[in-house]
C-alpha cells in the first residue's frame, strides 16, 4: 500500500509578500488514480487573518480542520479575542506532538497577519508538529518538490498584493501540472491588511 | 491532560502492519558542537534542516533555551527535540521558583536522560547540553536513549564526525573565548562542508557566569547571490475563474468582540495580565 | 512439430538455452541490423524475477527503477475504417515525466500500434513488429495482413512470459481480404480480435464514453469526434492520463492522422459549448 500522504493528493503553498501574505491550494481529493472531487479545499480559515492550509490524507485533513475550529472557538471564548497567526501555530504544534506516536497524517500550512504589527507570518509543520518558520515561502502536499522548485525560482522578497498573487498562482498551477496527484483547479487568498482576496484560478483539468 | 495522546496509535500501527511506511518527520540531519573554555562554554550549530533528500528550513534554530544560564543544542528528529528541551526548561523552571535558587546543568541533563529513558529512544533527540551554573561550566552529550557523556569538547549529529576531526587536531587546553568561538565555529563550518545532512548558518552560544550571548548566524558562509533579473508576471497572467473580496468590517460574522478598555467599566475589577 | 509443442508445453523462463533458441526462429534468422533478440542478463540466478523485483512496482512499490505507466488508449472499428485515439502522459510514480508523449506507433504507413505499459517494451517491440512487417513484405511480395502481424508480436512476447516485459497494445490496420482489423495484444500473450477496445489505467473512463455512443455506422466525423472525447473523460477523471489527445483514422489507403491536441483548451470548449463535465464549476464552495 502506498503512503498515507499520497492516496488522496493535493498540493499546498504559502508566500509572504509586502505587507501581505498568500496561500493556496489545489482542489483534487483522488482515491489513487481515481479523481473523486475537484471541489476539496484544503485550507481553512480560523479568524479575520488566520489562514490554515491542510494536506496529506483526507480523513485526517477533515479531523484536523475540526479539530482546530472547536480549539479555536474554545480559545475565542476563553480569551474573548481572536487568536493571532503566531498563538494558532503554537497550537498546531502542540496539538500535533501530543499524537507524536501516532500522528494524523497531515502536513499543515499556517499563514497570517499578525493582528498587532500587521507583520507577515507563515510556518509549516512536519506530521509531529515540528514548526518551519519560513521568511519566504512554505510548501506541502505530493507536489511539495516541484513547489519547491516553483518558488525556489519566482519569489523575491517585498512583492505587492497583486505581484504575489500572480507568484504564488504560477508556482502553485505549473507545480501540479508536474503532478499527478494534484492539481484539478486551485483556490488563492492574498490576505492583506484590511481585506482578504479570495480568487478561484482556472487550471488544467487533466 | 498532560502528556502523549496515543488514540491514532492502534489505526497507525495497523496501516504500518499492512505496509504503509511511516510518516516523515524532519530532522536536523545536524552537526552540533560544545567546547568548555576558560571562564565558560561555547556551543554552535549549523541550520539546516531535512525531510528525507530535502532541505526543509534553510536557517532553522538549534540552539534551544533552557533557562538564562543553560542552552543546549539539539539533533535527531527536530519536533522531539524542540518539545524535550521546552518540556525540561518549564520543569526548571518551577524547580528553581520553588527552591529559590538558579537551575543547575547536572539537573537538566538529569532531568532530559530520565525523561528520554523512560521513551527508549523513541523520542529521538539527541542533544548537547552547556551551561554555567554556581558549581561552575558544564557540558554533557545526551543520547535519546539516555546516555549521557561529559567532556571537555563533545560533537553529536550526523556531521559530529566531520566536527570531531576539528577538534581532534585543534583542541587544547586553557582555550580563551574567542578561540573558543572560532574552534567551535570551525568545526560547524567542516559539518557544512562535509556532511550532506548539514548546511547554510553557523549559531553560536557563549555563556558565561555573567551571561548568555546568542549568536544567531555568527557565520553565513551561504548566501544566496542576488538574482540577476526578476521573475514577476505581469498583472492578469493568471486566469480567474471567480472572484471574493472580504473586507475586515465585513467579517463580524465568528463572534463579536468588543473592547474593554473602550467600554465603562461594569463594576467588577479588570483581569489581572501578564505582559 | 514435437519440438513446437516441446517449446510451448512449458514456461519460456524455464527453458536453458531460450535465447539460443530464439535465433532459430525464422523471422529473426536473418542477419539484418536493428532490433535484436539477443539481450544480455544480468548476471544473476533468476534474472527475470531480479528484474521483476527492481522494475515492477505493482509487486513491489519500493523498486528502484521506476518505468513509466500509466496511460488511456483506444481504438474501434467502424465503417469507415479504424478510430485509434491516445493521451500524451508518462507518469514515473506520482511525477508526471512528459505531456508530450507519443502513445501511437506507427508500425509502417499501413499499421498503427499504441503504447500502454513499459513505455521502453513498446517502443522496441513496435518497432522490430515493423521490420518483420517489411520482411514480410519483402518475401512474399505483398502487405501483411494485421491478424498476421498481431500474431508475430502475440507469438514474441509469449516467448518472454514471466520475465517483466509491460505492454497492453491494439493493432490496427485495413486491408482488402480482412477489411478493417484490429486486435488486442498484452505481455501475457493475450491476443484478441475485436471491434472496440480502451487500454490503460483510464481504460474504464473511456469505456464509458465509448460503449454509450458507439455504433459500427458512425460517420468519420462523429467517429473522431468520439475517439477524442473518450480520451478527454479519461484524462479528466485519471490521474495518470492527460497532455494531448494523439488521433488517427485509419483507412485502407494506410493511415491519416488528425492531430496532437492539447487537452485544457478542448476540455474548456466541450464544458462551455455542450455543458459537459458540469462536476467542473466556477462556483467557490461553501467550507466544508
Amino acid at each position: 500500500m502506498s503512503s498515507p500522504f499520497s492516496i488522496n493528493g493535493g498540493a499546498c503553498v504559502a508566500m509572504v509578500g509586502k505587507d501581505c501574505v498568500a496561500i493556496a491550494c489545489d482542489l483534487r481529493l483522488g482515491l489513487q488514480a481515481l479523481t473523486v472531487s475537484n471541489n476539496f479545499p484544503k485550507i481553512f480559515q480560523y479568524g479575520d487573518n488566520v489562514f490554515l492550509g491542510l494536506t496529506g490524507l483526507a480523513t485526517d485533513v477533515n479531523t484536523v480542520s475540526d479539530l482546530f475550529r472547536w480549539k479555536v472557538n474554545m480559545y475565542r471564548l476563553r480569551e474573548e479575542r481572536q487568536i493571532a497567526p503566531r498563538t494558532f501555530a503554537n497550537l498546531v504544534s502542540s496539538s500535533l506532538y501530543e499524537k507524536r506516536f501516532g500522528p494524523y497524517f497531515v502536513s499543515p500550512v499556517v499563514a497570517g497577519l499578525d493582528p498587532k504589527t500587521g507583520r507577515p507570518f507563515i510556518c509549516g509543520f512536519d506530521s509531529i508538529g515540528c514548526i518551519d518558520f519560513a521568511k519566504d515561502f512554505i510548501v506541502s502536499g505530493t507536489a511539495s518538490e516541484q513547489l519547491f522548485g516553483m518558488c525556489e525560482s519566482l519569489w523575491e522578497p517585498d512583492l505587492d498584493a497583486d505581484a504575489l498573487f500572480e507568484t504564488i498562482s504560477q508556482s502553485l498551477l505549473n507545480a501540479v501540472d508536474r503532478d499527478a496527484l494534484s492539481g484539478w483547479g486551485a483556490h488563492v487568498y492574498i490576505i492583506e491588511k484590511d481585506k482578504v482576496t479570495k480568487r478561484l484560478l482556472k487550471g488544467r483539468q487533466d | 491532560m498532560p502528556g502523549f495522546d496515543f488514540s491514532n496509535y492502534n489505526r497507525n500501527a495497523a496501516l504500518h502492519a499492512r505496509g504503509v511506511p511511516l510518516p516523515k518527520a524532519t530532522s536536523t540531519g545536524t552537526t552540533i558542537v560544545g567546547c568548555i573554555y576558560d571562564g565558560g562554554v561555547v556551543i554552535a550549530a549549523d541550520t539546516r534542516a531535512t525531510s528525507g533528500p530535502i532541505v526543509a528550513d534553510k536557517n532553522c534554530e538549534k540552539l534551544h533555551y533552557i533557562s538564562s544560564n543553560i542552552w543546549c543544542a539539539g539533533a535527531g528528529t527536530a519536533a522531539d527535540t524542540e518539545f524535550t528541551t521546552s518540556l525540561i526548561s518549564s520543569q526548571l523552571e518551577l524547580h528553581s521558583l520553588s527552591t529559590g535558587r538558579k537551575p543547575r546543568v547536572v539537573t537538566c541533563m538529569t532531568l532530559l536522560k530520565q525523561h528520554l529513558f523512560r521513551y527508549q529512544g523513541h523520542i529521538g533527540a539527541y542533544l548537547v547540553v552547556a551551561g554555567v551554573d554556581p558549581t561552575g561550566t558544564h557540558l554533557f552529550t545526551v543520547h535519546a536513549h539516555g546516555s549521557t557523556d561529559k567532556l571537555p569538547y563533545v560533537t553529536m549529529g550526523s556531521g559530529s564526525l566531520a566536527a570531531m576531526s576539528v577538534f581532534e587536531t585543534q583542541w587544547k587546553a586553557h582555550l580563551t573565548q574567542d578561540e573558543a568561538v572560532k574552534l567551535c565555529a570551525d568545526a560547524i563550518e567542516s559539518g557544512i562542508w562535509n556532511d550532506l545532512g548539514s548546511g547554510s548558518n553557523v549559531d553560536v552560544a557563549i555563556i558565561t557566569p555573567e551571561k548568555t550571548i546568542l549568536k544567531r548566524n555568527y557565520i553565513k558562509p551561504n548566501e544566496r547571490t542576488q538574482k540577476l533579473k526578476s521573475y514577476v508576471f505581469p498583472k492578469g497572467t493568471t486566469a480567474v475563474l471567480n472572484e471574493k473580496i472580504i473586507r475586515k468590517q465585513d467579517i463580524g460574522n465568528f463572534v463579536t468582540i468588543h473592547d474593554l478598555a473602550e467600554e465603562a467599566p461594569a463594576g467588577g475589577d479588570k483581569m489581572e495580565v501578564d505582559t | 512439430m514435437d519440438t513446437l509443442v516441446a517449446r510451448y508445453s512449458r514456461p519460456a523462463y524455464q527453458q536453458e538455452n531460450q535465447f539460443d533458441d530464439i535465433e532459430e526462429y525464422d523471422y529473426a534468422a536473418d542477419s539484418v541490423s536493428g532490433p535484436s533478440l539477443k539481450f544480455a542478463m544480468p548476471p544473476v540466478a533468476h534474472p527475470s524475477s531480479w528484474l521483476r523485483a527492481a522494475t515492477d512496482d505493482r509487486s513491489n512499490p519500493h523498486c528502484p527503477i521506476k518505468i513509466a505507466h500509466g496511460t488511456t488508449t483506444l481504438a474501434f472499428r467502424f465503417q469507415g475504417g479504424i478510430i485509434v485515439a491516445t493521451d500524451s502522459r508518462a507518469t514515473a510514480g506520482n511525477w508526471i515525466a512528459s505531456q508530450t508523449v507519443k502513445k501511437v506507433i506507427e508500425i509502417n504507413s499501413d499499421l498503427l500500434g499504441t503504447m500502454a505499459g513499459g513505455a521502453a517494451d513498446c517502443q522496441y517491440w513496435l518497432a522490430w513488429l515493423g521490420m518483420q512487417c517489411r520482411l514480410h513484405e519483402l518475401r512474399h511480395k505483398r502487405r501483411i495482413s494485421v491478424a498476421a502481424a498481431s500474431k508475430i508480436l502475440a507469438n514474441l512476447v509469449y516467448q518472454y512470459k514471466g520475465m517483466g516485459l509491460s505492454m497492453g497494445t491494439m493493432c490496427a490496420g485495413v486491408t482488402k481480404e480482412e477489411g478493417p482489423a484490429l486486435y488486442y495484444i498484452d505481455s501475457d500473450g493475450t491476443r484478441l480480435a475485436g471491434n472496440l477496445f480502451c487500454v490503460g489505467s483510464g481504460q474504464t473512463f473511456a469505456y464509458g464514453v465509448l460503449d454509450a455512443e458507439y455504433r459500427y455506422d458512425l460517420t468519420v466525423e462523429e467517429a473522431l469526434e468520439l475517439g477524442s472525447r473518450s480520451i478527454l473523460a479519461a484524462t479528466h477523471r485519471d490521474a495518470y492520463s492527460g497532455g494531448f489527445i494523439n488521433l488517427y483514422h485509419v483507412k485502407e489507403s494506410g493511415w491519416e492522422k488528425h492531430g496532437f491536441t492539447d487537452t485544457n483548451p478542448v476540455f474548456w470548449k466541450t464544458k462551455l459549448e455542450k455543458a459537459e463535465f458540469s462536476n467542473v464549476t466556477s462556483d467557490f464552495s461553501e467550507e466544508v
